[in-house]
């Protein structure tokens, strides 16, 4: 008997400690949940932040839902408040079964009436968003941007008033002036694809065949950064765009010298060099414009035979961007890219237009890429595995380059300003 | 367990699960004959599984002391298919084909019957052993070839009948059908010879209408749009080509998201570019793309847009190579009348910096208005 009621004891104070750890386990992890969720809420470096807005499109959109969750908030934590009274209050304590009664038309219709107001006045809000942010007829500067496994490609159509009297194509950074209503005209050559800057506007798919409009809009000159949102492959994560503000005498200087000829390197140099081993190898694919074959011939670039979606990145002025393959990487290194992003908005257009030079050049991601573009970046490129795209790359390939001739070409690249 | 029945098949089991391997080793491993062979295994399996299961008819359990053999077709279906596939070795891979089909049904439906035959003395017995093992076979295999005849037929009928008349015989077959389904359905006690006789009169009278269908040729203006290919090639001149031309289509379904849409007002062509304020002497394509136009006819007369395509032939055009008819590399639309409007889908795979000539969008028979398609 005694040993049974020793087992007993025992049994009940195990069971009353495995209570009380279970009590702690959950109490911190409600706390660690509860102060990881607030201290997100604190980041100053998320340029992807959704409640930043630093355009009039962008500000739409968060004027919009500023209310929204509040009122959506008030709403939630009432229904929250009254369903725990509800549990607490009325919880099982042996009392009898309260009468059942069906039938309260008074209250049923005012719970119907109140949400149903609500939500009419949230929609009426938002049609009105949505119709502004579909507006195109007071456009002042068009950029197509065409989406592709996995990088952006921009080119400006021909727009005289904006001194672009030749297309211009760029990838990877999107430039446009600030304070001007910018319209993107979106599609697509794979699959679907689809551009977001958070601080800019909304999102917008990207679908091949179809040109979809995006309205963005720059209150300040700076980078703004984004993400393709619609999952696309495997490189989808690092499908990146930045687009980059100038003011309006920035942005002409970029267009004067995105227009402006192509410039061999210096005769015997090493970046000379460098150009005969991008005719030998990368000009396949890669178009720049201007470049010439040794017999005087433009050296024109054929993706359409060896990229599965007909394309890869155009290179002319490379070097006036701040981001390759994709914008996964940083032409910069850290401290200048830090430089340019950091800086106050007088003088970014100069930063920025100082294009990347030896002294800034990030070299090691960029031989990196150089020596073998797939192992840095998930792509289909294995040439033993391309038989479902008739032999089409999905991505860069490992070039088997050599050592000296990644030299050459990172010699010849950075001439590309 | 294992008899002669199912020796047999089990053989014919191995024997084709050799000759797959040594496809697969030898030949090729996802040619078509491998998915043949792979199919000829799977079969075996099949019958060998059902002559398993059935143990042969429970032909352990009957006597054995008699072989009764009755005549047979099958040695004529199989001469039939032999005949057939001769024949195709020399007329048509259709009729070789066929030949197989028959002589495999034929020897199957042989061999199960020879084997059923010496399955007992009980001629009711063996009957019933083949067809335990060939109906759950051949009732689908008949239904299907007999619904495959019937439709065929019909369809014969209504290609060989006007449009207005085939409406009319359908809804008359059509409430013939549901009037004696109905009455069948509501006299279970009908004698089956009557049901049969009705369902079988029914049948050959749609099989005679269907070879008299055949016999009669299509239509007249099926017939006609089968002689001319009406897609075939594309005229892009400024005249109305017989065939291209015909029965233009005048709306657009998807209007929406184009790249441009090229209106042709008092003899001007001009192109409607979302973004822009004004109309558009130009308009960029981004290369290896498809980009699909409108054209929008606002003219009086008849007219059709034309699509250069430069020096380099890009990919997914229907006229691609086709220079039976035209010796220009180009593309177009139908010719449509005032008010119509059409699309015009083009992939450019080269940059206009690739070709001899500009890239444009014109329209016959109007000198001088021209869109430049610039593809970066």
């Amino acid at each position: 008997m005694n040993h049974l009621r020793s087992f007993v004891r025992r049994t009940a104070v195990r069971l009353s400690v495995s209570q009380v750890k279970s009590r702690q386990f959950l109490q911190r992890s409600v706390v660690a949940v509860g102060s990881l969720a607030v201290l997100g809420s604190c980041a100053t470096n998320a340029p992807q932040d959704t409640w930043q807005p630093k355009g009039p499109n962008a500000k739409m959109i968060d004027d919009l839902q500023q209310p929204v969750f509040a009122v959506a908030g008030i709403i939630g934590i009432i229904v929250c408040a009254a369903v725990a009274y509800a549990v607490w209050r009325y919880k099982d304590r042996g009392q009898p079964i309260p009468e059942q009664v069906h039938g309260k038309p008074a209250l049923e219709i005012t719970l119907t009436v109140i949400p149903a107001l609500i939500l009419a006045v949230v929609g009426v809000f938002t049609f009105r968003v949505i119709f502004d942010l579909a507006r195109t007829d007071d456009t002042q500067l068009v950029i197509n941007v065409t989406g592709q496994q996995w990088w952006w490609e921009y080119d400006y159509p021909v727009q005289n008033e904006w001194g672009i009297t030749q297309p211009i194509i760029s990838s990877g950074q999107l430039v446009m002036p600030a304070g001007v209503k910018v319209l993107l005209r979106e599609t697509s050559r794979d699959v679907i694809h689809s551009y977001w800057i958070p601080a800019l506007n909304g999102k917008r798919d990207a679908v091949p065949g179809r040109v979809h409009t995006l309205r963005l809009e720059a209150d300040e000159p700076g980078i703004y950064a984004g993400q393709c949102t619609e999952f696309c492959g495997l490189s989808h994560a690092n499908m990146r765009m930045e687009a980059v503000a100038l003011s309006p005498t920035d942005f002409a200087k970029w267009v004067a010298n995105q227009q402006a000829a192509y410039q061999t390197p210096a005769a015997d140099s090493l970046a000379k060099q460098g150009e005969d081993v991008f005719l030998n190898q990368c000009v396949r694919c890669h178009q720049i414009d201007g470049l010439k074959r040794a017999d005087g011939t433009l050296a024109i670039a054929a993706p359409d035979e060896n990229v599965w979606s007909g394309a890869a990145p155009n290179l002319t002025k490379l070097m006036t961007r701040n981001t390759f393959a994709g914008a996964m990487f940083d032409l910069l290194r850290n401290a200048c890219r830090d430089d340019v992003w950091n800086a106050p908005s007088a003088e970014f257009g100069a930063k920025y237009l100082a294009g990347v030079d030896e002294s800034c050049l990030n070299v090691s991601d960029l031989r990196a890429w150089l020596r073998n573009a797939p192992e840095v970046k998930p792509m289909y490129a294995n040439p033993a595995l391309l038989a479902d795209t008739n032999g089409k790359y999905r991505g860069m390939p490992n070039l088997g380059l050599s050592e000296s001739d990644i030299d050459k070409l990172v010699a010849y690249l950075l001439t590309l300003k | 367990m294992f008899k002669a029945g199912s020796k047999l098949f089990l053989g014919l089991t191995g024997f084709s699960a050799l000759n797959l391997i040594a496809y697969i080793v030898f030949v090729e491993r996802l040619a078509l004959g491998g998915v043949a062979l792979s199919m000829v295994f799977a079969a075996f399996v099949g019958l060998s599984a059902v002559v398993l299961i059935t143990n042969e008819g429970d032909s352990e359990t009957q006597p054995r002391d008699a072989a009764l053999t009755r005549t047979s077709m099958w040695p004529l279906v199989t001469v039939v298919g032999v005949v057939l596939l001769i024949l195709g070795l020399v007329v048509a891979q259709i009729y070789f084909i066929l030949g197989i089909v028959v002589v495999l049904a034929a020897l199957t439906e042989w061999l199960v019957l020879s084997w059923s035959e010496s399955a007992s003395d009980d001629v009711a017995h063996n009957e019933s052993a083949r067809h335990r093992l060939l109906h759950p076979i051949e009732f689908p295999v008949i239904a299907t070839l007999g619904l495959g005849v019937i439709i065929f037929s019909f369809s014969r009928i209504m290609l060989a009948i006007s449009k207005s008349a085939g409406a009319v015989v359908f809804m008359v077959v059509a409430t013939l059908v549901l009037l004696v389904g109905t009455w069948f359905a509501l006299r279970p006690a009908l004698k089956t010879a009557l049901v049969s006789g009705i369902c079988v009169i029914g049948a050959v009278g749609i099989v005679a209408g269907g070879i008299g269908g055949t016999g009669a040729g299509l239509r007249t203006d099926l017939a006609e749009a089968a002689a001319e290919g009406h897609y075939t090639h594309r005229e892009c001149g400024e005249k109305k080509s017989k065939y291209f031309d015909k029965k233009a289509m005048k709306t657009l379904s998807l209007r929406s998201n184009a790249a441009a849409i090229i209106e042709l007002r008092d003899g001007k062509l001009s192109a409607v570019v979302n973004g822009f304020a004004t109309p558009q002497r130009s308009v960029t394509a981004a290369r290896g793309n498809p980009v699909t136009f409108i054209f929008r006819n606002f003219d009086s007369a008849e007219r059709r847009m034309v699509a250069s395509l430069g020096s380099a032939m890009p990919a997914g055009t229907a006229e691609a190579g086709d220079d039976e008819h035209s010796d220009k590399n180009e593309t177009c639309t139908q010719l449509i009348p005032q008010g119509a409007e059409q699309g015009l889908t083009i992939t450019y795979n080269k940059p206009s910096i690739a070709q001899d000539m500009p890239l444009t969008l014109t329209v016959p028979g109007l000198p001088g208005q021209s869109i430049e398609v610039v593809v970066p």
